[in-house]
């Protein structure tokens, strides 16, 4: 590591500068245009940008996954070039992923040591466990060096990766979507955190895709990224949430999805005291029992792995049920196969939307006949009709204004937001009694999880019962009539939307208790 | 009567221990190595008659534990560098083994013909070395960088490569440790335990050691304890008359170590062991690591 490169920095100093940043994919996709953007010392700098607008490559070019094709990186106007993640690192650059980068199966000492330059030949663990333990401890971290990574929270593992990099001897830090999947507790504490970095000469550089009230409680500055270019850099403090959202999208975006008061109906789905395991075999589901009547929306809120996964599939019947029974309609459904669940009007919309949610090298046609084939209307002589396949999808294609080269693309070709867009029509093309939909808005674009939002009101008008599946509070309390958050397998309550607020439900989810006012 | 058979059960089983580790520090960087009764019948083959000829005991186990790292290589280059699913790849290599092992060794079937290879109390040295060697796999693995590294490829090789190392190289490097060990295991079959050439005189030792790092849970100390258990069952099975004279046909008792290896692996892949032990397991064992 070059050491004189960091050598007493003065606060408010330019660290990192890139400028003219350009490059071009292979198909012409033009992902970063003339980008300019730098990072001073004790300053959060945040990268504003959808999906598609260049971001994760100019993350990458930043990091040493990519390299420009024009354009030129400074550290401290010094050019510099990194051609690996390695390089980035030697040069006091410091990644936190969105999708962790940990060992699972490894304690968290031996994470933060993994490739570290000084940790060569037999590993001094007491002394490694001294250094990190004083560095976390400068940052106001608490984190247990002999834990295993799969014991820990996604907060908990975020602050490894943190600290690894500091360890490293980062200066700056760039952080991929930091708050999306902490509960609003350890979003307070990482944003807590953040601040405390920035008052020891540190840059942090968060990437967000479109938690705009975070980049404003959090950054000094924030510069937008919009079609491969910074559409403006602006002073945190003198901008607000709407002048954002239109420097990202490009219009004015409505915020608030109107929901109708609606009057439910008649009971779809009841669980009695549900239990399931997880695929490691441990519990995941215990004692989970509801009742969800027609045009009702349920919203699940929760940190994914408390259980919402196994929920979802033991409704869909793809998770066997260890005890407790489900009842659809009335009817015992709890062994059920998967088919005879699709007949009787049972949608799900997977959260893994490319791992069984679609199959990728599969046209459109035929990842919509996944969904029907079973059905008679599309069956002729015993062989599938692709006429009224074909037919169906491209009325699909048209109502969800799905962008694709038509109905026989193959499922790769389209964007996350496109497919999403498929999934959710080829179900409720079925026009199902009750849809199970897992994370419909996870990793969307604004446009898109707007719209997606809307489709699901419009089948809760119609009475299609729906169960939405989300890590993000505010989509829950603003589109369900009950709100169940769930913690370690178990839902906490059952929460009318109106009795419903972000702090109880964010205590809730987060294991903690509320005073419930009788009655 | 009883000693000379617990000795010789230990000298099984420091066969079963050098080829065992070396596939253990294979599969724990990702890489799985089915080929390895085909590495230890070359070098079984190639060792004899190296020695055969030369009148070295020293040449024969180099060449035996040469020709093991080459298709250890071998086996790297197929499923590192060209991607080729392990378990063909491995397959290959055996079947490969199995076809010009018994071409090269005809004409030395028979006994090995040279003065027996010393040995220290009563048995062969190298179980000495296969015990030091555990124990030194045991802490270059569990506390030294290169094998926090080595355990960090076969978990999670992505995480291993961003944090500045070269998964690709490590995997080349445990595949042709684990090639090494299988052909110098192999040499010391026929040099020493069993010193009569004869086609597929290996007789599945390579497999029993695969299963048995699947018994380990890829822990070389109790990877050790497997082998000794193996050694006695082998040799209980070429002796029954030690246990119950008379019962059932020797060809039977033959058997037993198979039908035991057989039923390790019917436990170990039982949901209930999995739930337990599962973990043991490096996650990304078998997968080809595909750089960014």
């Amino acid at each position: 590591m070059d050491t004189d490169l960091w050598a007493n920095i003065q606060p408010g100093e330019e660290l990192l500068a890139a400028r003219g940043i350009t490059k071009r994919f292979a198909n012409g996709v033009l992902a970063n245009d003339h980008v300019d953007f730098d990072i001073r010392a004790q300053e959060v700098h945040a990268l504003l940008g959808e999906n598609g607008a260049g971001k994760t490559t100019l993350m990458n070019i930043l990091f040493g996954y990519l390299q420009p094709d024009e354009g030129q990186i400074y550290l401290r106007g010094r050019p510099v070039r990194f051609n690996s993640p390695q390089d980035a690192l030697r040069h006091g650059i410091g990644m936190v992923h969105q999708y962790r980068k940990l060992v699972p199966a490894h304690t968290v000492l031996e994470n933060i040591i993994l490739g570290h330059p000084k940790a060569r030949g037999v590993i001094n663990e007491r002394r490694a466990a001294e250094e990190i333990a004083a560095l976390a401890e400068s940052y106001g971290f608490r984190i247990d060096l002999k834990a295993y990574v799969w014991q820990l929270t996604e907060g908990e593992r975020q602050v490894v990766e943190i600290i690894k990099a500091l360890y490293r001897g980062a200066h700056i830090l760039i952080m991929d979507e930091p708050t999306s999947a902490l509960t609003p507790t350890e979003t307070e504490q990482l944003l807590q955190a953040i601040e405390r970095m920035t008052s020891s000469n540190l840059g942090v550089v968060p990437f967000i895709t479109h938690k705009l009230p975070v980049v404003l409680r959090i950054s000094h500055r924030v510069s937008i990224l919009r079609r491969g270019r910074i559409v403006a850099t602006l002073k945190t403090a003198e901008t607000n949430e709407r002048e954002l959202a239109r420097l990202l999208v490009g219009r004015d975006v409505i915020f608030d999805v109107k929901k109708p008061p609606q009057e439910p109906g008649e009971p779809v789905l009841e669980l009695q005291n549900v239990s399931a395991l997880s695929d490691k075999g441990t519990p995941a589901l215990r004692d989970v029992s509801f009742t969800l009547r027609e045009g009702q929306i349920l919203g699940i809120a929760g940190v994914l792995g408390n259980g919402q996964h196994e929920l979802a599939e033991v409704i869909a019947g793809l998770r066997p049920v260890e005890s407790g029974r489900i009842l659809f309609r009335g009817q015992d459904i709890t062994r059920a196969p998967v088919l005879e669940r699709w007949r009787m009007g049972i949608g799900y919309t997977p959260a893994e939307r490319t791992e069984v949610g679609s199959i990728p090298d599969f046209s459109l046609v035929e990842n919509v006949a996944l969904n029907h084939f079973w059905d008679r209307q599309y069956v002729r002589s015993g062989f599938l009709d692709y006429g009224r396949l074909r037919s169906l999808t491209r009325n699909i294609l048209d109502e969800f204004k799905v962008v694709a080269a038509g109905p026989e693309a193959r499922g790769k070709t389209l964007s996350g937001g496109n497919l999403q867009k498929v999934i959710m029509g080829r179900v409720l093309a079925r026009k199902p009694r009750l849809l199970v939909a897992n994370l419909p808005a996870q990793g969307l674009d604004i446009g898109a999880i707007e719209f997606v939002q809307q489709q699901l009101l419009a089948a809760r008008s119609q009475g299609t019962a729906i169960i939405l599946i989300s890590e993000d509070l505010d989509e829950i309390l603003m589109l369900s009539d009950i709100i169940a958050p769930m913690y370690e397998g178990q839902i906490m309550a059952l929460l009318k939307a109106e009795e419903a607020d972000r702090e109880t439900v964010g205590t809730l989810i987060a294991g903690g208790q509320v005073r419930r006012s009788a009655g | 009567m009883l000693l000379p058979f617990f000795l010789r059960s230990l000298e099984a089983a420091m066969i079963f221990t050098f080829a065992g580790l070396g596939e253990l520090v294979n599969q724990r960087s990702g890489v799985l190595n089915v080929g390895i009764e085909g590495m230890m019948l070359f070098g079984a083959t190639v060792g004899f008659i190296v020695a055969q000829s030369s009148g070295s005991y020293v040449a024969g186990f180099l060449a035996g534990a040469a020709v093991g790292l080459l298709l250890g290589l071998l086996h790297a280059f197929f499923s590192i560098t060209l991607r080729v699913d392990q378990v063909v790849s491995g397959m290959g290599i055996w079947i490969f083994g199995f076809g010009v092992t018994t071409y090269l060794g005809a004409p030395h079937a028979g006994p090995l013909g040279m003065e027996r290879l010393q040995t220290l109390f009563g048995i062969s040295p190298f179980v000495y070395v296969a015990v030091a060697l555990t124990l030194v796999t045991w802490f270059v693995l569990q506390r030294t960088s290169l094998g926090l590294a080595l355990r960090a490829a076969g978990e999670t090789p992505a995480v291993a490569e961003v944090s500045g190392i070269n998964v690709t190289r490590l995997r080349y490097l445990a595949t042709a440790f684990g090639g090494l060990m299988g052909g110098f295991a192999g040499a010391l079959y026929a040099l020493y335990y069993n010193p009569v050439w004869n086609y597929n005189f290996i007789m599945g030792w390579g497999f029993i050691s695969l299963a048995l790092v699947f018994f380990s849970m890829w822990n070389p100390v109790v990877l050790f304890g497997g082998a000794v258990l193996f050694g006695l069952l082998w040799q209980l099975s070429l002796n029954p008359e030690l246990l119950a004279v008379g019962v059932l046909s020797r060809y039977l008792w033959r058997t037993t170590p198979f039908i035991a290896t057989m039923l390790i692996l019917v436990v170990i892949s039982t949901g209930w062991f999995r739930r337990r032990w599962g973990a043991a397991r490096p996650q990304a064992l078998g997968q080809p690591y595909i750089k960014e």
